[in-house]
């Protein structure tokens, strides 16, 4: 009951979304509407984030409890990860090019977060390599651990270079973005972390069918 | 006065709804085959 509820709460929210990026957001001056593309690609980013970070936490969970259920909201999160930093990448390229010029560029962001992707496409791999399900277990909670230590290499990675990608729009000391904009920014990254939960409950759920099925 | 690129708008935004609505559609195949498989396992018994 309460996976198709999060689910309907966040299509609500992904409507609220798409209204405040494109009826009461105004048309940002110095970019145009093309800056629309971060009322998305901003949440995708933040969503990848947070599923790597649960990745993180559920795999210590596991190799310290062996629980079974932190082991599915590992895959499933890492699953839902993947997908939310390729809409990252992609949605962030298509903006480039109006923007940059460029599709893409080895910038110390860009680089890091493509990084990422394939770390955690690995990890999924590995997932799938292995048949003993405890040992696939053990090994993606390690894999899961060490590819962690790459998302604080995201996050700082444009204080650290100064490369093309700009610093966080929203961050102390930085200058005051309009509110009605932050409004829309802030709705969307609700509206995804919602979906994200809604597919992590969702994926956790049939991990533990396939796993309950008798044999 | 800056060009607004709504094909790039356009073409971000239908991507993300193609991927995240098939990532969606790909779950609910899962969980149908899932519960589907299970079922006919009981029924064997």
């Amino acid at each position: 009951m309460m996976v198709p509820m999060l689910g309907w709460l966040a299509m609500l929210a992904i409507g609220g979304g798409l209204v405040m990026g494109f009826g009461i957001a105004p048309r940002e001056v110095t970019q145009g509407s093309v800056q629309r593309i971060m009322y998305v690609h901003v949440p995708f980013a933040w969503v990848a984030y947070l599923a790597f970070a649960v990745v993180f936490v559920a795999s210590i969970a596991y190799l310290w409890r062996r629980s079974a259920a932190a082991d599915r909201v590992a895959h499933a999160s890492a699953e839902a990860g993947v997908v939310f930093t390729g809409l990252a990448i992609a949605t962030g390229s298509i903006w480039g090019k109006p923007t940059w010029g460029t599709w893409w560029t080895w910038d110390a962001r860009l680089t890091s977060v493509a990084l990422l992707f394939v770390l955690y496409l690995g990890y999924l791999m590995l997932r799938g390599m292995i048949e003993d399900r405890e040992r696939g277990a053990r090994y993606a909670a390690v894999l899961g651990i060490i590819a962690a230590l790459d998302i604080p290499l995201v996050h700082f990675s444009v204080f650290w270079w100064r490369t093309l990608h700009q610093p966080p729009s929203i961050r102390p000391g930085s200058a005051a973005m309009p509110g009605v904009i932050l409004a829309a920014l802030l709705v969307n990254v609700v509206a995804f972390t919602l979906l994200y939960a809604y597919f992590v409950a969702k994926r956790s759920r049939v991990l533990r069918l396939a796993e309950e099925m008798p044999a | 006065m800056t060009a607004d690129h709504w094909t790039f708008v356009i073409a971000a935004y239908g991507l993300a709804a193609v991927v995240l609505g098939g990532y969606w559609r790909r779950l609910v195949r899962q969980e149908r085959a899932v519960r589907a498989g299970s079922a006919r396992r009981q029924s064997r018994r």
